[in-house]
């Protein structure tokens, strides 16, 4: 319903555009300091020489931050991406159900034409809208930035690591439907959904020093996220890009059966 | 007459926490229906069951013949719905926000004009500026821009100033001129005195009593108002018709159903400064349900009038 898709996009668009515009400006800054590093390898190799391997691992430092591939997936794999898409993802996908029962909007729609799952699947497509928004942006201020500072850098090489963080992203706001339609309670969805964000970082941060635990550490999303060999390589995860599709579906399915079932009462 | 409405044995408990139990009634095509509880009487609950929000624990509701939970979709086409606290969006205009109401109901553009005017309605104005009567005439208007043929409303003159409540008498009377059904749920019985043409009380989530309005006043009930000189002796008004609603110091709040004789002769034995004799308004038979215990609506005939007199 285009009405209905057309509110959506006019609910998020102040959400999803100032976070595209951080984003994007912060990707920005990160690609133009990557000259400096590069041309003082040498220096920087030598200082981070300093700190305990197992922490710069923990921290997705390894390898040499001049080589792109390293310094990208370090500063906006591995830090700026995952609290992006983790606050965009929790905002959005806590509001069409939990929030708009509390705040009494879901009654209102749903008592018109506009069925349970055509309003949850439309929501749901506004998430898929605000992600590719956010990888867009930021692979863009890197791109931009990258050529104003005379690095380029292979555009199609990060366009694939935006589309496997666009897969990371939609992850997590899946997961966090269905905790919302599970909880029918925005505090309580956000507050499992951020915990469970932050509990698969520390077990992916934690396998990279203690080995022992990396079958359990395959759960953690983070695992399956590396921009490295795509950046570097051209290689693209194509087995945890499909597992971020499959883990999505299935959350958003089981989201919509549920909430066609639900009984609605804040 | 087909019924648009019906509930049998309609139930919905929250856990251990009561919301309705065993609430049967129909309410007619072209009829306006009164539903009229206070708050937490489960009167909402009913809505919600109606509109398929909630699933019944027990019984069942049909609404166009169909079932309210799982035909929810296919009735919502046929519904206009005012909730008791709909939330819109501030950052929409008025206009803004009914227009995107209207679309979601297969609404042309600005189908709210009209209502909107005869409310006073600034459609211009972000809704999150707006005051509480005026968010409210959003929820009128958008109830009554549509032509659907039954309109559910939730407690819907709520912060409209009584000119408003007027105008909204109004648009009901129209509406129900063209043979459309309301279902009205509310705690405002002038309200429902004026607006609906049959009453269901709900009391603790039960349905103690669905009449006609007109009947409801129209018995031989007079409601008895007194002044005295000096308070009255415990139990003096103890007769078989009559029950005492209200007995405070030297006012008295009486209801007498048929031979007002005997009650005549016992305030005559009182010194009264002031006495009001009155066809009751639908506020005291209300109280006079809430002052007796629980009962339920079932298939038996009421008390033959004048059999049981009540402290």
């Amino acid at each position: 319903m285009n009405a209905a898709f057309g509110m959506e996009l006019r609910r998020m668009r102040s959400l999803v555009g100032w976070t595209a515009v951080a984003s994007m400006v912060y990707g920005g800054i990160v690609a133009g300091f990557y000259p400096t590093i590069r041309d003082n390898q040498a220096m920087i190799e030598q200082y981070m020489g300093l700190f305990p391997k197992d922490l710069l691992s923990v921290f997705g430092m390894e390898g040499g931050l001049a080589d792109p591939g390293a310094f990208f997936s370090m500063y906006v794999g591995g830090m700026l991406w995952p609290i992006v898409a983790a606050v965009a993802a929790i905002a959005l996908a806590t509001r069409p159900v939990a929030a708009d029962l509390e705040h009494g909007f879901l009654e209102l729609v749903l008592s018109t034409r506009l069925s349970r799952v055509r309003y949850l699947g439309t929501a749901i497509a506004g998430q898929l809208v605000a992600m590719a928004v956010l990888a867009l942006a930021t692979v863009g201020g890197i791109l931009v930035v990258g050529r104003v500072v005379g690095s380029p850098f292979d555009a199609g090489r990060f366009m694939l690591a935006g589309i496997h963080a666009f897969g990371f992203g939609i992850t997590i706001a899946a997961v966090t439907t269905l905790l919302s339609v599970l909880t029918l309670d925005r505090g309580r969805a956000a507050g499992i959904a951020a915990g469970l964000v932050l509990g698969m970082y520390l077990l992916d941060a934690a396998s990279k020093v203690w080995t022992g635990i990396g079958g359990v550490a395959a759960l953690s999303p983070f695992q399956h996220f590396q921009t490295r060999p795509i950046i570097d390589e051209g290689v693209f995860p194509i087995a945890d890009f499909l597992l971020f599709v499959v883990v999505a579906t299935l959350a958003w399915g089981a989201a919509l059966l549920l909430f066609r079932r639900r009984d609605l009462a804040a | 007459m087909n019924e648009v409405i019906e509930a049998v044995g309609l139930t919905k408990r929250y856990g251990t926490r009561r919301g309705i139990e065993d609430v049967d009634f129909a309410v007619r095509e072209g009829e306006a229906f009164g539903f009229l509880g206070p708050n937490g009487a489960g009167k909402t609950t009913a809505i919600r069951l109606l509109l398929g929000f909630l699933r019944p624990s027990g019984g069942r509701a049909t609404v166009f013949g169909q079932d309210a939970w799982t035909e929810a979709a296919t009735i919502h086409e046929r519904v206009a719905y005012l909730g008791s606290d709909p939330g819109y969006l501030g950052g929409l205009t008025a206009a803004e926000q009914l227009d995107y109401l209207g679309a979601l109901r297969g609404l042309p553009k600005r189908s709210w004009q009209a209502v909107a005017e005869r409310l006073e309605l600034d459609t211009t104005v972000r809704i999150r500026k707006l005051s509480r009567g005026n968010r409210q005439k959003i929820g009128v208007v958008a109830a009554f821009m549509g032509n659907e043929p039954l309109l559910i409303l939730d407690e819907p003159t709520t912060g409209l100033d009584p000119l408003m409540q007027r105008e909204f008498l109004a648009l009901v009377s129209e509406i129900k001129s063209a043979g459309r059904t309301i279902f009205l749920s509310s705690h405002n019985l002038p309200e429902v005195e004026r607006a609906c043409d049959r009453v269901a009380i709900i009391r603790e989530g039960r349905l103690t009593e669905v009449r006609a309005v007109a009947e409801l006043l129209g018995d031989h009930w007079r409601s008895v108002n007194l002044l005295l000189a000096a308070p009255a002796p415990v139990g003096h008004f103890s007769l078989s018709n009559v029950e005492v609603l209200a007995q405070t110091g030297r006012e008295v709040h009486l209801m007498v159903l048929g031979d007002v004789g005997p009650l005549l002769d016992r305030i005559a034995a009182l010194h009264v400064a002031d006495i009001s004799i009155t066809t009751p308004d639908i506020e005291d038979l209300f109280l006079r349900e809430y002052r007796a215990p629980a009962a339920v609506v079932g298939p038996e005939p009421p008390e033959p009038a004048g059999t049981e007199a009540r402290p």
